[in-house]
């Protein structure tokens, strides 16, 4: 891209109003600093970062599968969006080196987060981990180095596919070749099957693997579920915010609105689907070794949230967004959207932090010292700061949409 | 001698009719409609047509479905007939989850279905446009816009010089 | 819409004035440019010719194979269930394959009609009357094989909760019931989703019709339908819900169907991931036999114009997906069974992959996970006879998929003494062959007597049924 066609760019998003992501790298550090002392000082602390890197782990991965979606069907009138999409991939290539302290500290404790690393681990009454026979039929999976090289892979893929995709797409607005559009096909079919693949490795080995002994085919499935619709939260959020400062405004229409809505819709029945089919297979069951995962989940505070999950992330969004008026109004989009995404947040802490034991071996409670807060929201606070200056910094750097897709007229003209 | 029933205009593509609808709609009539052998995107609002209520409909058959099937649930197995098998509660919102879905599902769909049909009063095999000559034309590929002898608006020559206004491949009347 | 206008008095986004698309064009819906009236001279041509010779020759073909199953059901009920090969632990073989297999086939034609439609995927129109009479038919086929198995098949009502003389009800916590809700609701939204969409389409025959005794007939179910725009407004809403609730109902009848396994405790079956497995894996047979039924019918009536090469394509990519999905199911079960540690259920793996049905496993890997595959080039998707030749494999390897969950995992049970080999009988053979010609009887019937592709539905997506189009 020539420098002038560059300034350009930057002349034209370039907004007072809008944020500057220096700024949010500040809050990020901030934020991120507090978290890290958390992470070295406390069990919970450690655990928490674990939510926010998931977090922000989940709403870029899941911008990544809108991206490839998108490129597969070859649609139409979601090229608008994708461009924000886009923006948000820049954070990719970063989610490894939030994952780097997470790394050092269980190299120094070994079963901080991940029990199973500690083979001296008690597990309350039944031994340790290393006399444990489970742990031993599983060490070909559960062993640190492979663990390591699983998490590199991931975020090496997840990276390569995002910095393709986005390069393509940004190429393509200077030079108008068709031939970026026909890589983006071609990286959208591999790039499918290998993020399917590695972000259900994710599931199992940073969540699923918190508590070894529990397993479930469906986990992964659930996390893609869980990504999906934070992604589309953060998008409906994004781009109301952008026709709200002007950017967007006069391109993103009421229909883009009400079809990412309707999406948001559809991963909201798609997640309770998937979180019914599993919790119910696993009650009608009724095997110790399965059930003894919820029975965590039903101790204490967990119970409430679990409850809170079902009417909060499943039952309320539904009946919300069932409604034609509330879907593509800007207000209750917005709405709507920052309630999935903070239901998210809990979705993950009823999935991780119940895995932490206390000294009777009895699930961590999340609400048991007000000092828990600081790390919670320093954690969320610091990897929001993060995404969001990745997004500033790219949306800076970008058009607004990609004004030489073949698709880009069908998307302006999308209405009806 | 068969009554009138209004004026019917024919048109050849979907633009022509859409224009025409919207001056018709401009001038303030009420009893008229379009006939076309497909629906046509933007016709609603030309005509000045608001969204159909048939979900309404929906929304009452499935809460009634889904109720239904939760309390013959409770009925049966845990009030009437108590049925204690594989030491499963009585009654639970789990196991009765899967059938009083497809109750809502199935009561949703049965709704929906006479929402549609109670608001276009079908079935209805008797109807003026029916007996008219090019109804053929009017399911394959000619478009029709007919203004009633009911609308308090319609008068012979004005109804007609509206319609002539609008360039129609004919003009014809439309008996009852 | 609102914005259309709105747009107008606002200045436009500088923006705008730079965007300069690349050129690359959509597929035609449909090719040649076709005139409204050429389609419905087209579709309406197949059911008002003279009923063509080789019609008769397949449907006297039907009749006879569809005689297999009247004469298998009928020694069935006046001997008894064991005439079908099930013995103890494989209490369920043939049948409930079968069940499922003609279960899963009907779901292509669910997605088609429903979840292409919210997804507004245009290439849909031409494929999805037929793909819908296709799931209707198949779930006749799949619902012989539960009632007759019940036994006393008189007595099937029992199923229902029927105040009956014994003042008993069904019992709701078994997954057998689900099925029974969960087909019957199938099977009825299917017909009435099928008939909403018939109804304009009745309305043209009617409109067209020579003789009385058919104009009197198709009006009547026509229902007098006028092509009213005040009708198309709640008839497009009535469409669209129905649409809305065809889709989560597809996706739980075979979810239920997989309840079916999942619920029980049997190595192999307990398994979280059944539901959304066993939905990739019944649209992965429906397209199978969507392209098996459709590529010779687009040949036989020359439809190249309205099933083109863009809509093969599309239906073959579906395929390469779903096979795809199945196999990461299957690649997850693997995975699982090994991480969970659980001596059982290893076995039940390594008992499907290496044990005595291994030879149904590896039909089933290379029939679903490899054959696909093949989608991936273009030349093999634009070869009509190879994707009518994978499709075939689909079928195949998704009924042995069935074979596979249902009969390994019963023949090693829990007692090592009662381990067996089990084998259908003939009379197991016979009735399924038998379901095949029963679906062809049927839908031979329905592509004579019926209009075969959604002609106004296809009307509504050619370029000049835009309002805008010059």
């Amino acid at each position: 891209m020539s420098s002038q066609a560059t300034t350009s760019n930057i002349a034209m998003n370039q907004d007072a109003s809008l944020p500057n992501p220096k700024k949010w790298l500040t809050i990020g550090a901030i934020g991120l600093l507090i978290s890290l002392v958390g992470l070295i000082s406390s069990p919970i602390g450690a655990y928490s970062y674990l939510v926010s890197v998931l977090f922000v782990s989940s709403i870029a991965i899941g911008m990544l599968f809108l991206v490839l979606i998108h490129h597969i069907f070859d649609a139409g009138w979601s090229t608008v969006v994708r461009r924000q999409a886009e923006n948000f991939l820049s954070v990719v290539p970063y989610l490894g080196f939030l994952f780097i302290p997470l790394f050092l500290m269980t190299m120094k404790d070994n079963g901080l987060i991940w029990i199973w690393m500690d083979d001296t681990a008690s597990l309350h009454g039944h031994g340790t981990v290393g006399e444990d026979v489970l742990y031993l039929k599983k060490t070909w999976w559960l062993n640190e180095t492979f663990f390591w090289i699983r998490a590199i892979i991931c975020f090496g893929s997840w990276a390569f596919f995002a910095r393709a995709l986005r390069k393509h797409s940004f190429s393509q607005d200077s030079d108008g070749k068709a031939e970026h559009t026909f890589a983006c096909r071609k990286l959208a079919a591999g790039g499918l099957v290998v993020v399917a693949l590695t972000w259900s490795c994710a599931a199992f080995d940073w969540i699923m693997g918190l508590e070894y002994h529990w397993f479930s085919t469906m986990f992964g499935v659930w996390f893609f579920a869980n990504a999906m619709r934070a992604a589309l939260a953060v998008l409906v959020l994004t781009c109301t915010y952008l026709v709200a400062k002007g950017p967007l405004k006069g391109i993103f229409n009421n229909k883009h609105l009400h079809d990412l809505t309707t999406l948001s819709f559809a991963f909201c029945v798609f997640w309770a689907y998937i979180s019914f089919s599993q919790y119910f297979l696993i009650w009608n069951g009724n095997i110790p070794e399965e059930t003894f995962w919820f029975n965590y989940r039903e101790e204490g505070i967990y119970f409430y949230i679990g409850m809170f999950l079902v009417f909060g992330h499943f039952l309320f969004p539904f009946l919300f967004l069932l409604q034609f008026k509330l879907k593509t109004a800007h207000a209750s989009a917005r709405f709507i959207c920052c309630w999935i995404l903070f239901m998210q947040l809990f979705d993950l802490y009823y999935n991780i932090l119940p895995s932490l034991k206390d000294s009777h071996g009895e699930p961590y409670q999340m609400f048991s010292s007000p000092l828990n807060f600081v790390w919670f929201i320093s954690g969320i606070v610091g990897v929001v700061g993060i995404l969001l200056w990745a997004y500033w910094t790219s949306f800076n750097k970008v058009k607004i949409i990609p004004i030489r897709d073949p698709r880009i007229t069908e998307s302006l003209n999308h209405s009806h | 001698m068969a009554k009138k029933y209004g004026l019917i205009a024919k048109f050849d593509t979907p633009a022509d009719i859409m224009h025409a609808a919207e001056k018709v709609r401009d001038a303030g009539y009420k009893q008229w409609d379009v006939i076309t052998p497909f629906p046509i995107h933007g016709m609603d609002p030309a005509m000045g047509l608001k969204r159909s209520i048939v979900p309404r409909f929906t929304i009452v058959g499935g809460t009634l479905g889904f109720t239904t099937g939760m309390s013959m649930i409770w009925f049966t197995n845990a009030y009437d007939y108590k049925i204690l098998i594989g030491g499963k509660p009585l009654f639970s919102p789990m196991f009765a989850f899967p059938v009083s879905y497809e109750l809502t599902i199935l009561f949703s769909a049965f709704a929906s279905i006479a929402g549609m049909f109670i608001m276009n009063k079908l079935p209805m095999h008797y109807h003026p446009m029916l007996k008219h000559k090019e109804v053929a034309a009017s399911s394959d590929d000619k478009f029709f816009l007919y203004i009633e002898t009911a609308d308090p608006q319609y008068s012979e020559e004005s109804t007609r010089s509206l319609l002539e206004s609008l360039n129609p491949v004919e003009i014809d009347e439309l008996d009852d | 819409m609102a914005s259309a206008h709105s747009s107008s008095s606002e200045p436009k986004p500088a923006i705008l004035a730079e965007v300069n698309p690349v050129d690359i064009p959509r597929a035609a819906m449909v090719d040649n440019n076709r005139s409204f009236n050429w389609i419905t001279e087209k579709i309406c041509g197949i059911i008002e010719e003279k009923t063509p010779t080789w019609w008769w020759v397949l449907f006297i073909i039907a009749c006879c194979t569809a005689s297999f199953t009247l004469f298998g059901l009928v020694y069935l009920v006046s001997t008894g269930v064991g005439v079908w090969g099930l013995a103890n632990p494989v209490n369920w073989g043939w049948a409930i394959v079968n069940f499922v297999f003609w279960i899963g086939i009907g779901h292509a034609g669910t997605l088609i009609s429903a979840i292409l439609c919210l997804l507004r995927q245009k290439w849909r129109t031409s494929i999805n009357r037929a793909a819908e009479a296709m799931t209707i038919f198949a779930v006749v086929c799949a619902g012989l094989f539960p009632v007759f198995h019940v036994g006393r098949v008189w007595l099937a009502w029992f199923l229902f909760p029927l105040p009956n003389a014994n003042a008993i009800w069904p019992n709701f916590r078994s997954a057998l019931l689900w099925d029974v809700f969960a087909v019957s609701t199938y099977g009825t939204v299917s017909v009435l989703f099928w008939y909403v969409g018939l109804l304009p389409d009745l309305a043209t025959i009617r409109d067209r019709c020579t003789s009385k005794v058919k104009q009197v007939l198709y009006g009547f179910f026509a229902l007098g339908w006028r092509g009213s725009n005040r009708h198309w407004r709640n008839y497009e809403m009535c469409y669209l819900l129905l649409a809305g609730l065809s889709t989560p109902l597809v996706l739980s009848v075979h979810t239920i169907v997989s309840f079916d396994f999942a619920i029980s405790l049997v190595p192999g079956w307990h398994t979280t991931i059944f539901p959304p497995y066993f939905v990739a894996g019944a649209i992965f047979s429906g397209f199978g036999m969507v392209l098996t039924l459709m590529l010779p019918l687009r040949a036989v009536y020359r439809l190249e114009d309205l099933i083109t090469q863009y809509h093969i394509d599309c239906m073959t990519k579906i395929v390469l997906a779903t096979g795809t999905m199945v196999g990461y199911a299957y690649g997850m079960e693997f995975f699982i069974a090994a991480y969970g540690a659980n001596d059982f259920e290893i076995f039940a793996f390594v008992n499907r992959a290496f044990g005595n049905y291994a030879w149904a496993y590896w039909i089933m890997i290379s029939c679903n996970v490899i054959s696909p595959q093949f989608f991936w080039f273009k030349s093999i998707r634009e070869n009509t006879t190879l994707v009518w030749i994978i499709s075939i494999f689909v079928n195949v390897g998704m009924w042995f998929e069935r074979f596979v969950i249902t009969v390994t995992s019963l023949s090693r049970d829990f007692v090592p003494s009662s381990w067996g080999y089990y084998s259908p009988t003939v009379v197991d053979i016979f009735t399924y062959l038998g379901t095949f010609g029963l679906f062809s009887v049927l839908f031979l019937l329905f592509i004579r007597f019926l209009p075969l592709m959604a002609m106004a539905e296809i009307k509504a997506v050619t370029p000049q049924a835009d309002p805008h189009h010059h």
